[in-house]
C-alpha cells in the first residue's frame, strides 16, 4: 500500500498550475465534493459497498468527505437500493460497477482494498468472511452476526487470514467518547470510582417499512437470499431468524460503551422484556437488563434499556455514575452533561484545559432545594466543550481507511467487538428466560 | 484647557467632582461599547497536558468575546419582548431609541472623560436614564429601577457640585 499523502509528491509550479486548473475545472462541473475527493489519484483506496439500505446509505454518505477512496463496486439484491447508490455515487465523481451478488463482485473486482459491509444481520458472517477469505479488509456493521457461532467465525477468519475486520460501533472513534474515556475518566478521574452506569435508547412507536410497489423483489431472489417475503426482507430486524432485535440494533453500540468503558465484559446479567405492543414482530419491542461488571475498582452494575414504544425518557444516551461524578454522554451533544458530587474536588483546572465548559447551572448546590432531609442536593452541571464537525460514521471510517494504509490501529476489531456481542446475546438470553445468564472470561475471548 | 479659577486644581471639590465625572463618563462609555459586544464560537485543537493536540483528533468549541457593529444590541432580547407587550411603548418610538441608545452612550462617556460641555452632557445623561426608568417601571423591573435610581443621585451631585469642574476641553 502506498503511504497517504494529499499530494502524492511535492508539485513544481507546473503540476501545481494543472492540479489547480483541474480542481478548477472539477468544481466548475460540480460532480466533486468541496471536501476533495478525487477518484482519479493513483493512490486512492479502491472501496465496494455490500448492502445499500439505509445503513449502506449513512455509511455512503459519511464517506463522501473522506479524501482518496474510490468506489468502484456496489452490491445488492434490491436493484432499487442498488441503483440509488450507485446513482449517488456517481454524482460524486465515482464510476462504480453494479452487482447483485456478492460471489459475482469477488470474482470480477481484483483490486479491491476494502468492503464496506451493511447488509442484514444474518448475512455478515457468510459476506465478511468471504471478503477475508480474498484477500479484503473489511468494515462490517454491529451486530457482527445474528448468531454467537457466526460472531466468532468471523474474529476467526480475521485473524486466520492476517486481513482487518472492523465492526461498527462508531462511538469508538469519536473523539467525545474518546476524550471522555482517556481524558476525563483514565486520565483526571473526575467520576471518582464508577460504580454504576445507565444507558437507554427510547424510540417512539414507528410502522413497518413498506416499498414502492412496483420495486418488490421476485419471490425466487428472496427465497434464494434467504428472505420469506418482502415484507420481511423490509422489516428483517424485527425477526428472529435474521437480526438480534432492539437490544442488538439499538443496544449494541451502549452496551458495546459499558464494556469499553469499563475495560471488561460482564459477569452476569438479568433481563425483562416482551413483545408487548406489536403484533407483527418477534422481537421484543421493550426489553430492560441489569449486567454486573467486576471492573479494576470493584463492582459495577450497569443497567439498559431499549423501548421502542416511546421516545419520552431522554431518548439515547449512556451514563457513567461515579462518586465524585457522573458522565452521561451521547452522540447527540445536547444530551450530554457532566454532574461534579460535592465532595469531588475543584473541576477548575479541567475547565481550563478546555476538557469541561461551565454550563447550565454550576452554582453550588443549594440545600434548601430538597423536600427529604436525606436526599441530596441537585449536582451542579458542566458541557463537554469537544465538538465533532463531521457525520458521526466519518471517524470510524477513516480509522478503517487509514488502518488498511498502515497509518492507524483499527478502533474496533472484530476480536475486542466480539466481548461486546457475547454481552448482547447474553442480555437476549435472559430476557427470554427471564434468568440470571452468566458470561464466563472464556465466552468472552475468541 | 478650561481651568475654574474659583477653585484649586488640588481642591478635595475640586478632585471630588473629577473622580465623579470620571465614574459616570466611564460607566456611559463601557455600557455603549458593551452593547456592540457579542460572542464567536471559535473551534480549535484540544491540547494535551504536553501542549500538542489531543491523539484523538479532538476540537473543543470556545466562546469567545468580540466587538462589532453586527452584534449591536441595546437592550437585552427578554426586556426587548416584555417591552413589545406595552402598549405605552409603541415601536415608532422604541426603534429610533434603541437605535441611538448605543452610540448615545460612548458619546456621552467620551464628553465627560474628556470635559466637553459637561453640564449639557450631565443633563443628556440623567434624561436618558430617566428613559430608561419609564421602560422598567412598565415592565415591572424593580432592582432595575433602583439601579437607575443612584445613577440619577449621582447625575444630581454631579450637576449641583458643577462649578468645581476643572481639566476639561471646553466651557461647560
Amino acid at each position: 500500500m502506498k503511504s497517504f499523502s494529499f499530494f502524492p509528491e511535492q508539485p513544481n509550479r507546473r503540476t501545481f498550475l494543472k492540479m489547480t486548473a483541474g480542481a478548477g475545472a472539477a468544481l466548475a462541473i460540480g460532480n466533486i465534493p468541496a471536501f476533495g475527493i478525487n477518484p482519479e489519484k493513483n493512490d486512492a483506496l479502491n472501496i465496494a459497498i455490500v448492502g445499500c439500505g439505509a445503513q449502506g446509505r449513512v455509511l455512503l454518505e459519511a464517506c463522501m468527505k473522506i479524501p482518496n477512496i474510490r468506489f468502484v463496486a456496489v452490491c445488492d439484491i434490491w436493484d432499487y437500493a442498488r441503483e440509488y447508490a450507485r446513482r449517488f455515487l456517481k454524482k460524486a465523481g465515482h464510476e462504480p460497477n453494479a452487482y447483485t451478488d456478492i460471489e459475482d463482485m469477488l470474482s470480477k473486482e481484483k483490486n479491491l482494498d476494502g468492503v464496506l459491509v451493511a447488509v442484514p444481520d444474518f448475512w455478515h458472517a457468510p459476506h465478511t468472511n468471504m471478503c477475508l477469505k480474498a484477500g479484503i479488509n473489511v468494515y462490517c456493521e454491529k451486530m457482527m452476526s445474528n448468531t454467537i457461532a457466526g460472531a466468532r467465525s468471523m474474529v476467526e477468519t480475521m485473524k486466520s487470514t492476517g486481513k482487518l475486520l472492523q465492526i461498527g460501533h462508531q462511538r469508538r472513534s469519536n473523539p467525545r467518547y474518546l476524550v471522555t474515556l482517556n481524558r476525563l475518566i483514565k486520565e483526571a478521574n473526575i467520576t471518582g470510582r464508577i460504580t454504576a452506569a445507565n444507558a437507554q435508547w427510547n424510540r417512539a412507536v414507528a410502522d413497518d417499512l413498506g416499498w414502492p410497489k412496483n420495486a418488490a423483489l421476485p419471490a425466487e431472489t428472496l427465497q434464494k437470499y434467504g428472505f420469506k417475503d418482502m415484507h420481511v426482507f423490509r422489516n428483517w430486524r424485527w425477526f428472529r431468524e435474521y437480526g438480534g432485535g432492539p437490544l442488538s440494533d439499538l443496544g449494541a453500540h451502549q452496551i458495546d460503551i459499558f464494556n469499553w468503558f469499563f475495560g471488561t465484559a460482564p459477569t452476569n446479567v438479568i433481563g425483562n422484556g416482551g413483545v408487548d405492543y406489536y403484533t407483527t414482530h418477534e422481537w421484543f419491542d421493550q426489553a430492560m437488563v441489569v449486567y454486573e461488571y467486576q471492573t479494576a475498582q470493584g463492582v459495577a452494575r450497569a443497567f439498559y434499556q431499549v423501548l421502542t414504544t416511546t421516545s419520552a425518557g431522554g431518548g439515547y444516551f449512556e451514563e457513567f455514575m461515579g462518586v465524585d461524578g457522573t458522565i452521561k454522554i451521547s452522540e447527540n451533544p445536547n444530551i450530554t452533561s457532566i454532574f461534579r458530587e460535592a465532595r469531588a474536588p475543584s473541576w477548575e483546572p479541567f475547565i481550563r484545559q478546555k476538557l469541561l465548559a461551565e454550563s447550565i447551572d454550576t452554582s453550588a448546590p443549594k440545600s434548601s432545594a430538597k423536600v427529604d432531609a436525606r436526599e441530596t442536593a441537585a449536582l451542579a452541571a458542566y458541557k463537554l466543550p469537544i465538538v465533532l464537525n463531521k457525520a458521526i460514521h466519518q471517524p470510524h471510517l477513516e480509522n478503517f481507511f487509514a488502518a488498511i494504509r498502515g497509518e492507524a490501529k483499527l478502533n474496533c476489531p472484530a476480536d475486542e467487538a466480539f466481548a461486546s456481542e457475547i454481552a448482547v446475546f447474553k442480555a437476549i438470553e435472559a430476557v427470554d428466560t427471564k434468568k440470571l445468564v452468566t458470561l464466563t472470561p472464556e465466552e468472552a475471548h475468541v | 484647557m478650561n481651568n475654574n479659577p474659583k477653585s484649586p486644581l488640588l481642591s478635595a471639590e475640586t478632585l471630588g467632582f473629577f473622580v465623579l465625572r470620571g465614574w459616570l463618563g466611564v460607566r456611559a462609555l463601557l455600557t455603549g461599547i458593551e452593547k456592540f459586544s457579542g460572542t464567536k464560537t471559535v473551534t480549535e485543537a484540544l491540547l494535551g497536558a504536553d501542549g500538542q493536540p489531543d491523539p484523538s483528533g479532538a476540537m473543543v468549541e470556545v466562546d469567545k468575546k468580540v466587538y462589532g457593529l453586527s452584534h449591536y444590541h441595546a437592550i437585552p432580547e427578554s426586556f426587548q419582548t416584555s417591552f413589545s407587550n406595552q402598549p405605552l411603548m409603541p415601536d415608532f418610538l422604541m426603534k429610533p431609541f434603541c437605535w441611538a441608545l448605543g452610540p448615545l452612550l460612548i458619546i456621552l462617556g467620551l464628553t465627560l472623560l474628556l470635559g466637553i460641555k459637561t453640564r449639557l452632557s450631565l443633563a443628556v445623561q440623567g434624561v436618558l436614564y430617566i428613559m430608561l426608568t419609564s421602560g422598567f417601571i412598565l415592565i415591572n423591573q424593580d432592582a432595575g429601577i433602583a439601579w437607575l435610581g443612584i445613577h440619577i443621585v449621582l447625575i444630581a451631585l454631579a450637576l449641583k457640585w458643577e462649578k468645581y469642574n476643572r481639566l476639561t476641553i471646553t466651557r461647560s
